[in-house]
């Protein structure tokens, strides 16, 4: 599905990601994680075409990622990230059916098929009874949703998500992340809870400096060396006993356990 | 806004349209009935030539420009609202008016008199400050839209700037004559007006419905758009010269008139919706219909005398918006 090979990007002198390659395939959720600065949006941008690649191959459905038209990207991945209320009060169905830009011609009008997709992804992500409210009226986490229904409409067959939990609250974080792993769409997804992309993720990819530190599934990843190393702080990390999924705890230095912990 | 409404509001919209242009023929000095004008338009026998000639060359196109004019400014105004992301942008954004004025002012009071026509010195002016703002924000400037209205803005000021040190020495007849070009007027029309007009207005506003998606994805935000495979940057570089050449057409032929563009767009959005396709045809018909009776009022308001247009356009309706803001309608 998707397919990176010494993947570098740079801003000007500055290098911004160096030899990213890993693969995502049918099915999988992939994570994004790392320091703030490591360069995870700036990795996400570049699958999206927001960016281009200094050096090395993106193949997206065995096909060389600069080679797509803008719409034929559209068509093939969607986005979620954070993004602002729109300047005047649009409805959560108007936003939804923004997803169908890319199929459509300039002067086609909608069909009652499209209009049946627009109900069908407003469904899926809970939003159906929100269709004609205001999109100022929504809360962060039906914000979330809509956006994921937008995408939905899109058809894509590969979804990224740009940090989806951030400033959502335990229950939204989950509800969200649950939605989006039901939906059967492959997933990239930049994370910057830990325990959550352990509990949610198939695979995980690890940065640092732009540098790809390691790739796999969280037990290969989630390794207290690696993350002390990149985070700089460190943790203990063990299988929780009632979900059965690896659980990190850091432990700053102020508390004193960092140096027995550090020993061990 | 459910579909339900939007039908209600157009087809009353609509109605009112047609209302308006059969009672607008019938105002002026010369007395015309409705049966008069129903006979005039449609070659039926027993009219007298005056009548067929006050119609057919004075009242007609003059009202066709206005249709055309109000419908112009405010398909204008939405468009560049939603493309800029910014509620109070309007037609002449981009120092329009300015350099209008300053291209009138030349023909007026500098060249020597009748070498170019004051429209056509208007249309050059108009255009030259919308070049002027592309230059200054020719390439990367043009990612910024914020860059773009800042640039409008200085050019707009430094053209009027060069206008008012221009008429400030120049003989009062003249500058008069520029001034109260500058406030618009509907007077100098006629059918060349109207074949200079329609092309451009229908161009725009199928241009702007082709691309109704994509301007209701700017809504959101660029980053946004160009998931969903908009190219923003070509986008909005389309509609803004789309929409200076449509204004700057208005402009040289009824000089300045202010607030229709920036204030129909948002009462539309109240009744027809925020949605680009709503939001264009809603335009188109309300612009078209408030130009017909700002028009109206000001050839009746006075007698023998006509009130320019751009005085009328900006009481009225910031009247009208002020009153509708209190009750928090908008």
């Amino acid at each position: 599905m998707l397919e990176l090979s010494a993947v570098c990007l740079r801003f000007g002198a500055k290098q911004v990601l160096h030899n990213i390659s890993f693969s995502l395939q049918k099915g999988e959720f992939v994570g994004i994680i790392g320091p703030n600065g490591a360069g995870k949006s700036s990795l996400l941008r570049l699958i999206q075409g927001a960016l281009s690649a200094h050096s090395g191959h993106i193949l997206l459905k065995q096909r060389e990622i600069g080679r797509f038209t803008t719409a034929e990207l559209a068509r093939t991945l969607a986005v979620v990230s954070q993004t602002s209320a729109p300047l005047f009060a649009l409805t959560v169905e108007q936003v939804a059916t923004m997803g169908l830009l890319p199929h459509k011609n300039w002067f086609e009008l909608n069909s009652s098929y499209d209009t049946a997709q627009v109900a069908l992804a407003l469904k899926k992500t809970g939003l159906s009874h929100k269709s004609s409210d205001a999109v100022d009226t929504l809360s962060g986490g039906e914000m979330q949703r809509l956006y994921i229904a937008r995408a939905l409409v899109q058809q894509p067959s590969l979804l990224l998500l740009d940090e989806p939990t951030n400033h959502l609250d335990v229950q939204y974080q989950h509800q969200i992340l649950q939605l989006v792993k039901a939906l059967d769409i492959p997933l990239l997804a930049c994370l910057h809870d830990l325990n959550l992309a352990a509990m949610y993720c198939d695979k995980l990819l690890l940065l640092n400096n732009g540098e790809q530190v390691a790739f796999g599934t969280p037990a290969e990843v989630l390794q207290p060396q690696l993350l002390q190393q990149v985070f700089g702080l460190p943790c203990q990390i063990a299988l929780h006993p009632l979900i059965n999924k690896l659980q990190v705890t850091f432990i700053p230095a102020s508390t004193g356990l960092a140096a027995e912990q550090a020993a061990c | 806004m459910l579909k339900r409404h939007y039908s209600l509001a157009m087809s009353v919209a609509l109605l009112m349209l047609l209302f308006s242009l059969l009672l607008s023929l019938t105002i002026g000095s010369a007395s015309l009935t409705l049966a008069d004008i129903v006979r005039v338009l449609f070659g039926r026998e027993g009219v007298s030539p005056l009548a067929e000639t006050i119609v057919w060359q004075i009242r007609l196109p003059r009202l066709v420009c206005a249709v055309l004019v109000g419908a112009g400014l405010a398909v204008s105004g939405a468009v560049l609202q939603n493309a800029s992301r910014n509620p109070l942008a309007d037609p002449y954004l981009f120092g329009l008016m300015a350099g209008a004025g300053l291209g009138a002012t030349l023909v007026s009071v500098v060249l020597p008199p009748q070498l170019i026509s004051l429209a056509l010195g208007a249309f050059a002016g108009a255009l030259f400050a919308v070049a002027l703002v592309f230059a200054v924000c020719a390439g990367q400037r043009w990612r910024k839209v914020e860059i773009t209205l800042l640039a409008g803005v200085a050019v707009s000021f430094m053209l009027s700037a060069i206008s008012s040190f221009i008429l400030y020495f120049a003989e009062p007849f003249a500058a008069n004559r520029v001034i109260f070009w500058l406030m618009g007027s509907l007077s100098r029309t006629d059918w060349h007006s109207v074949m200079l007009l329609a092309p451009v207005v229908v161009v725009v506003l199928l241009l702007a419905l082709a691309l109704r998606r994509q301007l209701d994805a700017l809504l959101l935000s660029d980053e946004s758009a160009r998931t969903l495979g908009v190219n923003t940057l070509r986008l909005r570089l389309v509609l803004l010269l789309a929409t200076a050449l449509l204004t700057a057409c208005i402009v040289s032929q009824c000089g300045g008139i202010a607030f229709v563009g920036l204030m129909i767009p948002h009462i539309v959005r109240h009744f027809f919706g925020v949605t680009s396709a709503r939001l264009l045809l809603g335009c188109a018909v309300v612009g078209a219909l408030f130009m017909i009776w700002v028009d109206n009022l000001a050839r009746t308001l006075l007698p023998q005398q006509e009130i320019p247009l751009g005085v009328i356009t900006s009481l009225v309706g910031s009247v009208f918006f002020l009153l509708i803001m209190r009750r928090q309608r908008l």
